[in-house]
């Protein structure tokens, strides 16, 4: 009886209320937030100004602050927040595991082991430096998760978690040996969306906006791929080659936004859980929905971040934490675990 | 009886290896870990942040962990072991830097490192840990006290590192040196007051410190008697505000406010100084606040009144002159206007 | 009929390879546990070491400092090996650890609780760590329990309550005093440096309680490994089990770190590594244990060798080799697939 009501519950949902519709709705209210956004911090603007920053420039403090602190973190935290939820849904369909998240193929061990070693190096120094070392590291990790894990799923995951592990506690001895570096490192390793505008964002912004729209393209090839190989092969989809730029995507998005932002993967494992089930078992619809999820959580998150105390902020990994775990236990249980 | 010291002597027998286990001997109860057998057997009673400590009037082999250990260097102990204390090495001197290299480590940067055997193969007669009361809990104090008494005297609040380094020399008998350099420091904050009287107590200052958890977008802002500002209040600076709600400890006297916060937080400022690594390089904390545009719109810095200070975490009488000399040689610029 | 055979065969092939790997691992644990007595400050021969253990020439290190230190890694290492092979077999997924479903993140909840409004002693931390693993314990059994039982939803919200708590966790360290919050990270990197008898007494008595509890239900465990409908038509109360081996678990779990401070990825590790070399199907507890004392023991030892006179924290010695054992592992299967 329940498994009746359940699936005419989803049949709704997929024809009475349009997903597209939806997803202009997820739009409208993601650029309200981006507003809000703006809009908001330690220091009181108002409206008038906030406009006034953004059309008629005048150098003054508070339109330094809209344009230069504020405005640049609202666009972080979209792309950031799309490539993260992106990549998450990436690679959950890839992995049949809905466990899975972009952390599990390396990528924030990685650039943050690359990091340590940068700057026990020494050449870390800058915020150029350490981008090209987070880049560097969390595609290095990424590629030899995925040499390891490419055939089995399950693999996949275990080999990730492994050198995750193995990433962490090498860069945890080497900071407790080197307590210089340890400073480079915290700065980095508390998952954040400011103190961001000054580094060069043009290259990763650029990779991530490339990969969402090739992640659009894969998706259809990858909706084959869930059915199973065999139906896939005869669908005509090339299954490693799909597999294996489908990791390609999930490195570069994952690598730029842990780059940029240093680690806040929750996102990428809560936003596809929290959209699956109006997806109804489409990848790209999951792809479309994750990318507009994806910025709302973060954006909301980092407004959290600069007004819940009264000084200073709340990294927002913190808050993308407290607000995400909450949701997903709520949709585990109302929904269920959630097969892929 | 004490801790035996065993022969250097390798064996690979590892055949009887399999009855071991299965033996559990009971605790050895035979053990009294006796210590203050030296020959100099007078005692006094010493009051530290883990009570009264009954210590040897006069220390002849001094193991030193934590803050303790560049005083104890500097004070010219009688010190036997110390812990590795790597935050410390760019302020020592040059012949302070050798001894702390030639003493033998008996422990790590964190407590939880502490090595018992080599604390008990150097076979002191007194352990002074210089660690925050907090992290006592992650020392085993029983097999400590087991070896010789203890005395913990920990940080509490930045500026406090007078009296706790005074306490700490105090405790190894080494006042007389330490009360010498304490003098020098003295003698040179005065003199420099006397330099500076006529345009420093003037200033509204303000400091911009990179000690502690400054996360991104924040920066760390200290008033007076914290880190970066106590011994340039030596030479007669003055800092405005204070906390706008003060915790405990450091929290007292820094806060880590937003960026945003920082036209506000130094509109009245005449002049702002900023904390710097001992090479001069600009820690990533300040250099971010540096870069921002927000920076370059205060007075004071369109002023050019901005002065860097190295050597802000000094925790010495020693070091400290350090720090005074850098204060100089930063403030210097202000006697030529 | 004919089809059985190479099944049974293939079953007797495994077992022996079970035997086998047991008496290796056995034979290494003890190797193991033999040098960690021998090694130290000062190397103590093996003769010296059976000398001291039967009670012919007592010394205090070996006895009181060395002895426990062994046992200590041997036992826990068992212990968060079984925990993490009781949670596999529940979950039925590799994630299901007790330390990737915040157990640990709970515990160092407790202990921050302990560090920052309680004083930190050893007392309020072991508390205070149990009650924080026992408590999100709890949350998650209680949460995933929703009509029926379903192993992955209990990691999913495992990781849920764990993301959650590691942010409640550095909140806690962002808004406490520095140098408390020095002191937390340094408890955060598990360390069995200075464990003595006086820590073990207590933990040791409830892990062997749990594991002969264990032991009884071993049959049952492997009934419900096959699927429920098995294990049900066999008259196994899946329920109670669960509720039994999750107890089970969660008590090796929160013992463990309550003297220790929080292990990492042992728990996860040992079973999947102790599974290979068995070249079982399912998760065996046997392999499991075993693997977590050796892979502890062996990783002590490392921590203590690597920067003598100062140890690291064994944690990060046990995560590197087992995390790199483990990828070798996983390696060798792509090559022979």
């Amino acid at each position: 009886m329940t498994a009746a009501g359940r699936t005419t519950g989803a049949a709704t949902t997929q024809r009475g209320v349009p997903q597209a519709g939806l997803l202009i709705g997820g739009f409208v209210l993601l650029a309200a937030i981006a507003v809000v956004s703006v809009g908001v911090g330690a220091r009181s603007i108002s409206p008038v100004d906030v406009v006034r920053a953004l059309l008629d420039h005048q150098g003054t403090d508070d339109h330094v602050i809209v344009r230069d602190v504020r405005a640049p973190r609202a666009l972080l935290a979209v792309a950031v927040g799309a490539a993260l939820a992106v990549a998450g849904a990436l690679i959950q369909t890839l992995a049949r595991n809905p466990l899975a998240e972009p952390g599990v193929l390396g990528v924030t061990a990685g650039a943050g082991f690359a990091i340590t070693l940068g700057s026990g190096l020494g050449f870390a120094a800058g915020q150029a430096g350490q981008l090209g070392c987070a880049v560097l590291g969390s595609v290095l990790a990424a590629l030899l998760v995925a040499t390891v894990g490419r055939r089995s799923p399950l693999r996949l995951v275990l080999t990730g978690v492994a050198l995750t592990a193995v990433l962490t506690g090498v860069a945890l001895g080497m900071r407790l040996m080197l307590p210089d570096v340890f400073d480079v490192y915290r700065f980095w390793s508390v998952g954040s969306l400011a103190a961001r505008e000054q580094a060069p964002l043009v290259w990763p912004l650029t990779a991530i906006v490339v990969c969402l729209v090739g992640a659009l393209a894969l998706s259809r090839a990858l909706n084959a791929l869930t059915m199973g190989e065999s139906v896939a092969h005869t669908l005509g989809a090339e299954v490693n080659r799909v597999r294996a730029i489908t990791l390609v995507l999930i490195t570069v998005l994952s690598g730029a936004a842990t780059a940029v932002a240093g680690p806040i993967l929750f996102v990428g494992l809560i936003v596809p859980h929290l959209v699956r089930r109006i997806a109804a078992g489409s990848v790209p619809w999951l792809v479309l929905h994750s990318m507009v999820l994806g910025p709302i959580l973060l954006l909301v998150a980092d407004i959290g971040s600069r007004v819940l105390l009264p000084t200073g902020e709340v990294p927002v990994a913190v808050v993308t934490a407290f607000l995400g775990g909450p949701m997903l236990i709520w949709a585990v249980r109302r929904f269920g675990e959630g097969s892929l | 009886m004490s801790v035996r010291t065993m022969p250097l002597r390798r064996s690979s027998a590892l055949a009887g290896a399999v009855t071991l286990a299965l033996v559990v001997t009971g605790c050895g109860s035979s053990s009294d870990g006796g210590s203050d057998k030296a020959g100099d057997a007078r005692t006094r009673t010493f009051a530290a942040d883990n009570g009264k400590i009954k210590i040897p009037a006069n220390p002849k082999r001094v193991v030193a962990t934590g803050y303790a250990v560049p005083v104890m260097i500097e004070a010219e102990a009688p010190l036997v072991g110390i812990s590795s204390w790597k935050r410390g090495e760019p302020m020592m001197s040059k012949k302070d830097l050798a001894t702390y290299k030639k003493l033998s480590k008996v422990a790590g940067e964190q407590a939880a490192e502490t090595n018992y055997e080599a604390i008990a193969e150097a076979e002191p007669d007194l352990i002074v840990i210089g660690v925050p009361a907090p992290v006592l809990g992650d020392i085993d104090m029983q097999r400590l006290k087991s070896i010789a008494p203890v005395v913990a005297i920990g940080p509490t609040v930045p500026s406090a590192w007078r009296e706790q380094s005074r306490k700490q020399a105090d405790a190894a008998g080494a006042l007389k040196k330490f009360d010498a350099t304490q003098k020098a420091y003295e003698d040179k904050a005065a003199g420099l007051a006397k330099k500076y009287k006529n345009v420093l107590p003037d200033l509204k200052l303000g400091h911009i410190g990179a000690y502690g958890e400054v996360a991104k977008g924040t920066f760390q802002r200290e008033f007076g008697g914290s880190w970066g500002t106590n011994i340039a209040e030596d030479v007669g600076a003055t800092y405005y505000g204070k906390v706008k709600k003060p915790g405990p400890g450091s929290r007292a006297v820094s806060e880590y406010p937003s960026l945003e916060e920082l036209p506000d937080g130094l509109a009245e400022a005449d002049a702002i100084t900023y904390s710097v690594n001992a090479d001069g390089s600009v820690p990533e904390s300040v250099k971010y606040v540096m870069d921002s545009k927000l920076w370059k719109n205060l007075s004071a810095v369109k002023a050019k009144k901005t002065f860097p200070i190295r050597y802000t975490e000094a925790a010495t009488y020693g070091q400290a002159m350090q720090t005074l000399d850098a204060i100089d040689e930063s403030f210097a610029p202000l006697l030529k206007s | 009929m004919t089809a059985l055979v190479p099944l049974v065969r293939g079953r007797i092939r495994v077992q022996r390879r079970t035997i086998i790997l047991v008496a290796v691992l056995v034979a290494l644990m003890l190797g193991l546990g033999l040098l960690g007595l021998c090694y130290g400050a000062s190397w103590s021969s093996p003769g010296e070491v059976f000398a001291a253990l039967s009670g012919a020439d007592p010394s205090v290190v070996i006895q009181d400092w060395r002895l426990p230190r062994v046992l200590a890694a041997l036992v826990f290492g068992a212990a968060l090996g079984v925990a993490g092979a009781i949670f596999q077999n529940l979950t039925r997924n590799p994630m299901g650890s007790p330390d990737v479903i915040g157990l640990d993140a709970g515990a160092y909840s407790g202990a921050l609780v302990a560090l920052t409004v309680l004083s930190g002693t050893s007392a309020q931390l072991a508390v205070g760590s149990v009650a924080g693993g026992l408590v999100v314990a709890a949350t998650i059994y209680l949460l995933s329990f929703d009509k029926g039982f379903s192993g992955l939803r209990l990691v999913v919200i495992g990781i849920a309550v764990n993301a959650m708590v590691t942010a409640v966790n550095s909140w806690i360290v962002l808004r406490a005093e520095l140098e408390v919050a020095i002191a937390a990270v340094g408890w955060s990197a598990g360390s069995l440096n200075g464990v003595g008898w006086d820590d073990l007494g207590i933990p040791f008595t409830v892990i062997g309680v749990l594991l002969v509890v264990l032991a009884t239900q071993a049959h049952a465990m492997h009934q419900a490994s096959l699927g429920d409908a098995v294990a049900s038509s066999t008259g196994v109360r899946l329920d109670r089990l669960r509720l039994l081996m999750v107890l089970v678990g969660v008590g090796c779990t929160a013992t463990v770190t309550a003297v220790t401070g929080p292990i990492v990825f042992v728990a996860l590790a040992a079973p999947q590594i102790g599974r290979r070399l068995a070249g079982a199907a399912g998760v065996p507890l046997l392999p499991a244990a075993l693997t977590g004392a050796v892979l502890l023991q062996g990783a002590d030892l490392i921590a203590q060798m690597l920067l003598a006179p100062v140890a690291l924290p064994v944690g990060v010695v046990s995560t590197a080799i087992g995390g790199c054992y483990l990828i070798w592992l996983l390696t060798k299967e792509v090559r022979r697939a």
